[in-house]
């Protein structure tokens, strides 16, 4: 009986990679046909001179600050050089402990402004709003508040928002000068759009001046150099995937933009999940749908946003942990979607993916190597067919990862160095010889941290971007 | 069980394979590739410059009677070294030199114009681009048949006027922006009726795109824009609602009174209502005046803000109440218009900020520190 449960779930794991693999074979393949359609449809667009209208939309973008008094003055002053017509920042002090309000009183000649806004999504208080009287400025305007998380910090700042269009992003992340046009563009070509990400690349190893990077290159630990080919396949063949089929359920908390209307009608960002990225937008899908009000949800793979990845393993444990416990958040919250053809591909195609793929896979994972250990010890395991399997699942694993790099060669090329190319592929192989176990073990510890309910963020370190390569 | 896992493994070695070769495909392009674009670089280098020498050179006057032949004979002349340096190339050679060479012809298209973008237009059609690239507009492919509409306008190639007006209708968008955009560089300002009216669902890119090309003729414009309001779809009346008020010509104004109280659609008529405001013209103000007490908060909230923009002293008594009753935003807006009708207004706006409810004065003394 014991061997029929063994090899039953043995059998399910085979089927399970067999399906699995399928399925990101398809979304490569949809993902390559959808890049060189957005690089075809964009090769015309005079960028420059058409958000520079007056009658471009408006775009009001929302930094969160908590404890950044290091970098926030460097952060705040490449967000005015944003290359976009018509725009303001607005930095939300989340309650900082240190220095990070004083620092940006002093810097940009702020005063206590009497600015009123409407509350439409609740949020912590409002302690005041700062306004520069320094005429270049002008579009500056810093809200001090009590803290509450990020989502509350970003729900402040949708509420003080004076534009129709809001872009989140993360205060320590450098916005390409022209990633405001590239991401606005697909809100002006059609009126149902709500909300679209740009993709997120990893700065460790390029250079930054002035607070924009001048020369892209890779960094030279491994840790950040797995991250870079990790997002390749995330944003690159993932994400442009699920564009093809409006299914798109993710949108970076680093570099996201939004009908300011929109989030409002769904009720702002959720403060009781540290996934509030994956959330609003899954909850956008289930409003709109339930409510049979026409919408889009878009990537942009053009526009980038530059972030600094962890490069010590705890830290990046941490960030996966949270990462897989915000996905849990989002399955429990709106499990009545899984498997639901109301909710169109979104019920039937990428609910479930991120359910059996994305959150259990690295269960069903451990759990087949610890079915094929009790078949060793039990002396009735097929050896030949345990390393045929195993030798599969890393050929794949490679091919995959190869394949997302492959991606960003054939589209966008950001790295113009050969060398960078030949060191990406390769460390498109490594990265499954352990790393690839490594992230799965985090995520199925996060299951132990969620049941134990831990919900916090954990202290996320960061180093700064640095001057040099 | 062992045949299908033999079956995936060779599958799997077999992509691997694939992807292996890609790769090592790749790495050598990206190498080769390097050498090309530098090579691309050097000729786009080279052909610029004989291009600023064919621009730059002075060329003897010419009696004003003279016959147009003769001003293209002067500037077939300055072509003859570059056409035999390309007739002296192998096919495939030229065919480079050749893509280069227009590369080249385009770009300083986007900034010339006088005497300079004449010799430039002269030059793609003495070396044959024109009928290539109006061959180019049946392309299979949409992306080479928008590139060749864009590069048409950008030249400026009157020939390709009914090749580009029949790709306003093409399927695919872009090559219908792009055909739309050249149509209004080659034939000015008459053809804006054409586009109008053969334009359907415009997106506010397309608007955005043809709004650069419109504003270059300015107060031109504004009978076809003022025709475009009685046009179908809506989505062109809104692009013409917005481009009069860009314009600002006071012609616009009956026009716009008219379409802000009877049109259909509340879109069309808000936005009427904007383009007043942006327009400023005193004729507006009763009946924007009319619309502060409209049902529709969408109307009322434009009027206030329409008001704003133009400072009317006589709207003064209806303001206050809007200040005092209405949602914020229209608190807000009506506080702007009251600021805006000058000292009385402010000192209306004073006497609230001290009086008022606890809203009233934080929404006064939010518009007067704006007022400065």
């Amino acid at each position: 009986m014991f061997e029929w449960i063994i090899n039953s779930y043995l059998l399910f794991v085979v089927l399970y990679f067999v399906g699995v693999n399928v399925s990101y074979t398809v979304m490569m393949t949809l993902s390559l046909r959808e890049i060189l359609k957005y690089m075809h449809h964009n090769s015309f667009s005079d960028y420059r001179q058409t958000v520079q209208s007056e009658l471009a939309v408006g775009v009001s973008v929302l930094a969160p600050a908590y404890n950044e008094e290091a970098t926030v003055v460097e952060s705040v002053r490449s967000l005015l050089k944003l290359n976009y017509g018509l725009f303001e920042v607005i930095v939300i002090n989340d309650g900082s402990k240190d220095r990070t309000l004083q620092r940006l009183i002093d810097e940009f000649g702020l005063f206590q402004s009497n600015q009123i806004y409407a509350p439409e999504i609740p949020s912590k208080r409002v302690r005041g709003i700062y306004r520069s009287r320094v005429a270049s400025y002008k579009n500056l305007v810093i809200v001090d508040k009590e803290n509450g998380g990020k989502a509350d910090a970003l729900n402040v700042g949708i509420n003080v928002a004076q534009y129709e269009l809001v872009c989140v992003i993360d205060a320590d992340s450098i916005l390409e000068e022209d990633a405001l046009q590239k991401v606005v563009k697909p809100f002006l070509e059609d009126h149902r759009v709500v909300a679209a990400g740009g993709i997120v690349r990893i700065a460790n190893g390029c250079e930054v001046k002035n607070g924009r990077v001048v020369r892209v290159g890779l960094s030279t630990h491994l840790l950040p150099l797995f991250q870079v080919v990790e997002y390749f396949r995330a944003f690159l063949s993932g994400r442009m995937a699920w564009l093809n089929m409006n299914a798109l359920l993710i949108i970076s908390g680093a570099f996201g933009l939004f009908r300011r209307q929109a989030v409002i009608d769904v009720g702002g960002y959720r403060t009781d999940t540290v996934g509030e990225d994956m959330e609003i937008v899954v909850r956008m899908h289930r409003t709109f749908r339930e409510r049979r009000r026409p919408y889009r949800v878009i990537f942009v793979p053009d526009p980038v946003c530059w972030t600094e990845a962890p490069e010590s393993i705890r830290i990046l444990q941490r960030q996966r942990n949270r990462w897989h416990r915000g996905l849990m958040d989002v399955m429990r919250f709106h499990g009545k979607m899984l498997f639901n053809p109301r909710y169109g591909a979104i019920g039937t195609t990428s609910m479930p993916y991120y359910l059996l793929i994305e959150l259990l896979g690295p269960v069903f994972e451990f759990i087949g190597y610890i079915a094929t250990i009790m078949l060793f010890v039990r002396g009735t395991a097929n050896l030949d067919m345990a390393i045929l399997f195993f030798v599969v699942s890393l050929l794949y694993g490679v091919m995959f990862s190869v394949g997302g790099v492959l991606l960003e060669e054939i589209s966008f090329r950001r790295y113009p160095n050969p060398k960078h190319l030949v060191l990406l592929l390769f460390i498109g192989v490594l990265e499954n010889f352990g790393y690839r176990q490594l992230t799965a073990w985090w995520r199925i510890r996060a299951f132990f941290d969620y049941a134990r309910g831990q919900r916090g963020w954990g202290k996320m370190q960061r180093k700064g971007f640095r001057a040099g390569a | 069980m062992q045949t299908q896992l033999i079956i995936i493994l060779s599958v799997t070695v077999a992509l691997t394979f694939v992807v292996a070769l890609v790769s090592i495909g790749l790495v050598i392009h990206k190498a080769v590739n390097a050498q090309e674009i530098r090579r691309r670089q050097r000729l786009y280098t080279h052909y610029s410059e004989k291009f600023a020498e064919v621009l730059l050179v002075d060329l003897p006057p010419i009696p004003s009677n003279a016959r147009t032949s003769a001003i293209f004979k002067q500037y077939e002349n300055l072509l003859v070294p570059i056409k035999k340096e390309l007739e002296s190339l192998p096919p495939v050679e030229a065919r480079l030199h050749r893509e280069m060479l227009r590369g080249v012809l385009v770009d300083f298209a986007r900034d010339l114009s006088g005497d300079a973008i004449d010799r430039l237009i002269y030059c793609f059609y003495s070396l044959d681009f024109v009928s290539e690239q109006i061959e180019l507009l049946k392309h299979k492919h949409w992306w080479v048949r928008a590139q060749a509409a864009r590069d048409l306008g950008l030249l400026r190639t009157r020939r390709a006027l009914a090749a580009l007006t029949a790709a306003l209708e093409d399927p695919h968008q872009d090559v219908r922006d792009q055909a739309r955009q050249a149509i209004v560089s080659l034939a000015g300002v008459e053809s804006l009726r054409t586009i109008l009216r053969l334009t359907r669902r415009m997106s506010m890119w397309t608007a955005l795109e043809l709004s650069i090309s419109v504003q270059q003729y300015g107060e031109e414009t504004v009978p076809y824009l003022v025709e475009g309001l009685d046009l179908p779809d809506q989505s062109v009346v809104l692009f013409c609602i917005e481009m009069l008020a860009v314009i600002g010509f006071v012609s616009a104004v009956d026009p716009l009174r008219r379409l802000a109280k009877t049109y259909p659609s509340i879109t069309v008529r808000a936005k009427a209502i904007e383009a007043m405001g942006r327009l400023g013209d005193q004729r507006s103000e009763d009946l924007l005046v009319s619309f502060i007490r409209d049902p529709n908060p969408a109307l009322r909230l434009k009027a206030l803000e329409a008001l704003g923009r133009i400072g009317a002293p006589a709207a003064l008594p209806a303001l206050i109440p809007r200040l005092e009753h209405g949602t914020l935003q229209e608190q807000i807006a009506a506080a702007r218009a009251i600021a805006a009708t000058g000292p009385a207004g402010m000192d209306e706006l004073h006497r609230v900020a001290a009086a008022g409810t606890k809203r009233q004065r934080a929404v006064c003394l939010h518009v007067i520190e704006e007022r400065g």
